[in-house]
């Protein structure tokens, strides 16, 4: 990649980063104290952090076809350009900030790795498969932002149930969006990420069966991974078939969320998948 | 020289008027106009406005210097609402200038009002206004002063909390379901019993969107007034626990002796919505809902005690975001006050800058043949340099005429304006000559 062009991706991904960390800020106001003026500050800064943290994986990807997310770093900056992404949805569908409470700080961490110390691992794969390989990390990590994204409307949920049950904190917690709302991004979200998921590993199973034959098949990181799909299954038809709702689907969520920490880690035990990626 | 606007403010209100006195000066809508003309047509009246609401009645208006304001105000209420000076005079308010602007400020931000935050009061006082200018009754001082009052009205709502938390049972109620439904477009309301603080909340719940509405009822005709004033469905009581499930929201005030649901009833509900939440608003006592209930997953039981503690815990909060929107007002009525008052200072200030540049183009004349020599550039510059040294000389005692304005003294304003005026004009005369 030519350095100038390095250089300057880095600079729009620093750019990205420190507007993260003004959104994650401005947002709580708008949201803990009641001070509605601050989301003009916070959903903006977010909307323009995403436009330069788009722009600079653009010009990584337009200056060297081979370079893809694959370090660590990087792949940690591009699931929080998609957490980003998330939020925004949100936002534009249920007017609530709330979520931007944990979302937009876990961007800013995302990024800021990434952005001060970039990594230099390349990736091994013949070039012709470079758009594929891309489509199944950024499908695999719009999943993972999804049953994160899931997992932190459950949170609310809980919260905000919790106060109602209160009683006379009820109306003091005025940040919580409504538990039917909650309970709809929870829910919308995991249905967004099942096809993510489903779709990314079938590119990445047939990268796979072209690449590596069916012994890839037999691979602990990918027995793991169609375990983790199986469970986002599971936890669907539980969620849609039983309305669980509250603590339980926390639990749930967490669940599968400590599946999808374990599949990622499993490429340290991987034969054949020994990558950063998902 | 102090700036009087000569603003007068009569009415009666909530507080110093019962009803009876109230009703017979209220003026409906279409009124209105009609009521302002007839103001605007008193003797000694340049401006006004009448603000007419279910608790107020003021007449806000602006005076010609010198004129009676007070009886002619009276008379005109007299005549127009064909009421005795003893029925009311001794619940009459009056307030002049200062008072009236920060009345005025007071009633618009809804610090006046008989709920204290409560948002209706603005449109009013704007359809008031709206009529007024209709009539041509405002022109330039209320109007403005009316279009400050609406700045400070809305500076007031978005820098305090006060008008953010509902003080009555029945909107209590629906900002506990929005809180748990979001939207309540759509959703069913089951009224279990009868009661007029059941049926307040139901239209509460019906204006926010809800739209079916099932009601339950020992005796069935009851049921059946209340399910057609509501257009909604009848369920006979014997039905109640089979149906009650379908309610998003349900409303008992029954005067059944023991409870009529309990725990394993909200376990069942919730069972047969696939956990869908669930709102029981317990009006009655003693309680038709076993509080117990409230610890089901999915079920919240408010009685209520419950719903008149929030709505407690709410008035206590407008009281507290009260005192701070009455500061807002009175920094606003001082900064309404200043402006008024350093209007007075404008026509001081615009005599010394003509008499200065008198001088200056005097000096200039009398220099002309001097300066005839010079191209055209220097004497841009020479034009340029007088202009400026005369505006650094005036920056002072204008400064000084601005200040003096704005404290209201009008002895410095008039001792300012002869110091550099006249004597300078006296001066100028001698030079001249």
């Amino acid at each position: 990649m030519p350095v100038n062009v390095f250089f300057m991706s880095l600079l729009w991904l620093r750019v990205a980063v420190l507007l993260y960390g003004v959104a994650a800020l401005a947002v709580l106001p708008a949201a803990l104290y009641d001070r509605p003026r601050w989301r003009h500050v916070a959903v903006p800064a977010t909307v323009v952090a995403l436009l330069f943290h788009f722009v600079s994986l653009a010009e990584m990807l337009n200056a060297a076809h081979h370079r893809l997310p694959v370090d660590t770093h990087e792949t940690r900056a591009l699931l929080g350009l998609l957490l980003a992404a998330a939020f925004l949805v949100v936002y534009w569908r249920y007017r609530t900030v709330s979520l931007g409470i944990f979302v937009l700080p876990i961007c800013f961490l995302l990024g800021l790795i990434p952005a001060f110390n970039p990594g230099q691992e390349t990736m091994p794969f013949p070039q012709f498969h470079t758009g594929w390989i891309f489509l199944h990390i950024t499908l695999l990590l719009a999943a993972y932002a999804a049953l994160l994204l899931s997992l932190l409307a459950s949170v609310l949920y809980l919260i905000q149930e919790r106060n109602l049950k209160s009683k006379y904190s009820a109306m003091n917690a005025s940040w919580l969006p409504p538990l039917e709302t909650t309970d709809q991004i929870a829910l919308k979200s995991l249905l967004f990420g099942l096809p993510c998921m489903t779709a990314g590993l079938l590119i990445g199973s047939l990268i796979a069966q072209q690449t590596y034959g069916p012994s890839y098949f037999l691979d602990t990181k990918v027995l793991l991974s169609f375990a983790m799909w199986l469970a986002y299954v599971a936890m669907i038809f539980i969620r849609r078939h039983s309305g669980l709702r509250g603590r339980r689907a926390i639990y749930l969520s967490a669940f599968v969320f400590l599946v999808v920490l374990t599949v990622w880690s499993a490429n340290q035990f991987s034969v054949v998948h020994r990558f950063t990626t998902p | 020289m102090s700036h009087d606007l000569n603003l007068v403010l009569l009415g009666v209100n909530h507080n110093t008027a019962p009803i009876e006195v109230r009703e017979r000066l209220a003026i409906p809508a279409g009124r209105l106009a009609d009521a302002t003309r007839t103001l605007v047509h008193q003797p000694g009246v340049k401006e006004g406005l009448i603000l007419s609401t279910c608790n107020r009645v003021e007449l806000l208006t602006l005076q010609e210097n010198g004129s009676s304001t007070h009886a002619d105000l009276l008379r005109f209420l007299q005549e127009y609402f064909a009421i005795t000076p003893a029925s009311l005079t001794p619940h009459l308010y009056e307030y002049r200038e200062r008072e009236a602007v920060r009345h005025l400020f007071r009633v618009a931000s809804s610090l006046d009002s008989m709920v204290v935050g409560e948002p209706q009061i603005l449109g009013q006082v704007k359809e008031s206004y709206t009529v007024a200018r209709e009539v041509g009754a405002v022109a330039g001082t209320l109007d403005s002063l009316v279009q400050r009052a609406f700045t400070v009205a809305k500076k007031v709502r978005s820098e305090t909390q006060i008008g953010s938390n509902s003080v009555s049972i029945a909107s209590v109620a629906v900002d506990l379901a929005r809180k748990i439904f979001g939207s309540l477009d759509g959703k069913t309301v089951l009224l279990v019993g009868a009661g007029k603080m059941s049926e307040l909340a139901a239209r509460h719940l019906i204006q926010q969107g809800a739209s079916n509405i099932l009601v339950a009822n020992r005796t069935i005709e009851r049921a059946e007034k209340i399910a057609e004033q509501f257009r909604g469905q009848v369920v006979p009581f014997e039905a109640l626990y089979d149906q009650a499930a379908r309610a998003d929201i349900v409303i008992s005030s029954t005067g059944a002796p023991q409870k009529l649901f309990d725990r394993s009833h909200g376990q069942h509900f919730l069972h047969s919505r696939r956990n869908r939440p669930m709102f029981f608003i317990d009006i009655a006592v003693p309680r038709d809902v076993d509080p117990g209930m409230n610890e089901v997953e999915g079920c919240f039981v408010y009685d209520i005690d419950d719903l008149q503690q929030v709505a407690a815990a709410n008035l206590a909060d407008r009281s507290r975001e009260a005192a701070a929107a009455e500061t807002i007002v009175t920094r606003e009525v001082e900064k309404y006050q200043q402006r008024v008052q350093s209007l007075d200072a404008a026509p001081a200030i615009r005599n010394l800058q003509e008499h200065a540049e008198v001088i200056r183009q005097g000096e200039l004349r009398r220099s002309s043949g001097k300066l005839a020599g010079l191209t055209e550039e220097q004497q841009a510059a020479v034009d340029a340099l007088t202009r400026s040294l005369i505006n650094k000389f005036l920056h002072a005692p204008m400064t000084a005429l601005r200040e003096a304005a704005r404290d209201g003294d009008a002895q410095a304003l008039q001792d300012l304006e002869t110091l550099y005026t006249n004597q300078s004009r006296n001066k100028t005369g001698q030079t001249n000559r």
